[in-house]
């Protein structure tokens, strides 16, 4: 059964996530701080953290890039906004994906079941992947840069793997978001590029002039090889 | 009509941006500070202008024609008299020798072209032609010189001005007189008056221009806030106008900034007490949505009586918290801070996407597959429409509720490529459009409630039916909302076979414009 860790100030909203969670079999913690947050995952840490934005003292943005700097576990922000600039922020924060206020459970439980989802996509081939300086076992789920292996969270992982699955091919945001999120076409392609900037960073000698992970003008994006 | 619109009868005209106008509160008092009576601003300036020019040149070219004329007429005066005077002596002379005959006499006189000669002795008059004769003379200037005074005088013979000089001769008892033309002074004087009749109107012309040069002139700071103030009925409330170095314009433009800030903070506090209040509702809504799914995942365990109870508690669930969403977006759009999210994707797979999308979620989870076709035109295939696609999502979402709720569901969605325009004519401002276009089962509307249609919580004689109560009243406003946020238009007419029919028109991704992500 898989942990989940609910960071919410609303004592009711926090109950009722407790709830609906644990009817779809999860086994909740929650807490109604960032700071509380950060000491129990370090104590004992969990599968999935849902965090919401909105939180006295420590705020979502702040508890999700604490959490990120030791831990690559998946992270869904819960906000009441789907303004650009909070959303943004908040997966620029390390967040893998994002649900609005009011949500109903089973499009979280669906949301929680898509990150955790251990593998990548079934088509993938066995061997490493290799461009650049950066290696990809995807079994393993490792990436090394220059021979020293590179942290990413598993959205990214899977992004890149299924970026390296098709070398200089273009991929679709509605396809990427498909395959990495499972979301269907009506997904927000800002998942998609966050991600990408933030692959960039870890696998992009200058991350500001892509070399590999290219940006296709009104396409999409490709692995160049 | 607009003839951009077609020409099919009056459905044509509703549009949304049309019905506007009477989106705010009904009829109201309001204070109205006259401007100007009459003639137009540049209209009274030109004519001042032109009023001032006429008076002062005709009043010089009157004074330069008076002088002229009587300076022109002392001098001529001056020569004749000299002239009559000679010629009188020559006379005088000639009838001293004696035999001297008269009449060769007059004859041999030397006088100018248009000039003649009368000499009048011992009671006998003699002239070198017979149309001036002594008739000619004036009886008061005959009887001054026949007494022995010398004497000129104007006078009109047959309409022509002349001046006539008498000079008496006493030494032989004679007197002679002379009659000169003045027609070619006359000449004269009528060419200079017209010229300053035609310098006068000129100048006047000229007043009139430079009348209107100026007031275009001083009125172009005007023109400045008459754009700035159109920008901001249009919406764009960042627009301030600058009053430059110039002191008389600061007062304005010190006022109508701060008008328009005032103006521009006072939608702001509404538009952000209306999205306080939808976020603040979110909190709630969230526990009510979490524990009524709760409640459904354990419907199994409730009486007949509470399952009822929770269909009810969950359906207006459901539309409360739609309402709640509406009331954001609307408070979004009235805070102009929308944005656009932009994808560049294919037309046709967009429509088909968004249509299933609308469709009815069942208890599985599941769509359910929609009953209408989608049609895509043969012009589609190929076309790139740049869109933030959950808003079109939301209005296809809209557009088939809307018919289930109150038209019986959809018959059809067609998608067209730009090869016609509205009204089936060939569009001649360049710009490509896509056309989606949404028909229903229900009886259409009639023309007089369509201006209304995209108005908030409009439901216009809709209000008796039962369904509609499951709207929220803001579908339609949102659809006319977001195709707008996009450059597009919304309207509706008829559909062919009955039924309303709703026209989205979208423009086409430009070719040669940058692909950005919004």
């Amino acid at each position: 059964m898989s942990r989940i860790l609910v960071v919410e100030d609303d004592e009711r909203i926090r109950s009722s996530m407790r709830l609906a969670l644990e009817d779809e079999g999860y086994e909740v913690e929650d807490v109604p701080t960032g700071e509380e947050a950060v000491d129990r995952f370090n104590d004992d840490p969990f599968e999935l953290a849902l965090i919401d934005l909105m939180l006295p003292g420590m705020d979502g943005f702040e508890t999700c890039r604490t959490l990120r700097r030791t831990s690559t576990v998946p992270i869904i922000m819960v906000t009441a906004r789907s303004d650009t600039h909070d959303v943004v922020a908040g997966l620029e924060a390390g967040a893998d994906d994002y649900v609005t206020k009011p949500f109903v459970a089973k499009e979280l439980a669906a949301r929680i079941r898509a990150l955790l989802r251990r593998s990548r996509t079934d088509d993938a081939p066995e061997s490493v992947i290799t461009f650049g300086d950066v290696e990809i076992e995807p079994d393993a789920g490792v990436v090394r840069r220059g021979g020293s292996e590179v942290h990413c969270t598993r959205t990214e992982f899977r992004l890149l793997c299924e970026l390296a699955d098709h070398p200089g091919k273009v991929l679709s945001r509605e396809h990427l978001l498909e395959k990495v999120w499972g979301y269907d076409y009506f997904g927000d392609g800002r998942l998609v590029d966050v991600h990408v900037r933030r692959l960039r960073t870890k696998v992009e000698p200058d991350p500001a002039n892509p070399r590999f992970i290219l940006t296709v003008r009104g396409m999409g994006y490709k692995l160049a090889v | 009509m607009d003839p951009a619109e077609p020409p099919g009868g009056p459905a044509s005209t509703d549009r949304p941006d049309e019905a506007r106008p009477t989106d705010g509160a009904p009829s109201r008092r309001t204070h109205r500070t006259r401007l100007s009576e009459g003639l137009g601003l540049r209209a009274r300036v030109t004519v001042t202008f032109a009023i001032g020019a006429f008076l002062l040149s005709t009043i010089m070219a009157g004074i330069t024609y008076f002088t002229a004329r009587q300076s022109y007429l002392s001098e001529r005066q001056g020569a004749d008299q000299r002239q009559a005077f000679a010629n009188a002596s020559l006379i005088q002379n000639a009838l001293r020798s004696p035999g001297t005959q008269v009449n060769q006499l007059i004859e041999s006189v030397d006088t100018l072209p248009g000039s003649r000669s009368v000499l009048h002795r011992g009671d006998q008059w003699f002239a070198t032609s017979i149309s001036v004769g002594q008739s000619a003379l004036p009886l008061e200037l005959r009887a001054m010189v026949l007494t022995g005074t010398p004497a000129s005088q104007f006078i009109s013979v047959g309409g022509s001005p002349q001046l006539a000089i008498g000079v008496p001769l006493p030494a032989v008892g004679a007197s002679y007189f002379e009659v000169f033309s003045l027609d070619e002074l006359e000449n004269t004087l009528r060419t200079l008056a017209i010229t300053l009749a035609a310098a006068a109107l000129v100048t006047t012309l000229a007043g009139a221009a430079v009348g209107r040069w100026a007031s275009g002139r001083a009125l172009r700071p005007l023109a400045g806030v008459t754009d700035a103030a159109v920008a901001i009925a249009g919406g764009d409330l960042d627009t301030r106008v600058e009053a430059g170095d110039d002191s008389d314009l600061q007062e304005l433009a010190s006022a109508f900034n701060r008008m328009t800030a005032n103006v521009q903070e006072r939608i702001e506090r509404e538009a952000r007490f209306t999205s306080d209040v939808s976020h603040e509702l979110r909190s709630p809504l969230t526990t009510l949505t979490a524990t009524v799914g709760v409640l459904e995942a354990h419907r199994g365990e409730l009486s007949p009586r509470a399952q009822s109870a929770l269909d009810l508690l969950d359906g207006d669930l459901h539309r409360f918290t739609r309402m709640v969403d509406d009331l954001l977006e609307i408070s979004r759009f009235d805070a102009g801070s929308a944005e656009l999210s932009l994808d560049e994707v294919d037309p046709g797979e967009l429509v088909r996407r968004a249509v299933a999308a609308s469709a009815p979620v069942d208890p599985d989870g599941q769509r359910v597959a929609v009953s209408f076709p989608v049609e895509i035109g043969p012009g589609v295939d190929g076309l790139r429409l740049r869109v933030d696609k959950r808003r079109f999502e939301r209005v296809m979402t809209n557009l088939v509720e809307n018919a289930n709720l109150y038209a019986g569901g959809v018959t059809r969605v067609i998608v067209e490529g730009d090869s016609v325009g509205p009204g089936g004519a060939r569009r001649t401002d360049g710009k490509r459009f896509i056309r989606v276009i949404v028909e229903d089962h229900g009886p259409g509307v009639p023309p007089a409630e369509r201006q209304h249609l995209f108005e908030r919580f409009y439901r216009g004689s809709r209000s008796g039916q039962r369904e509609s109560s499951d709207g929220t009243g803001l579908g339609l406003s949102l659809v006319a909302e977001h195709v707008r946020l996009h450059g597009g238009t919304v309207l509706v007419t008829n559909a062919p076979g009955g039924g309303s029919r709703f026209i989205i028109e979208l423009p086409l991704v430009d070719a040669e414009n940058d692909w950005g992500q919004g």
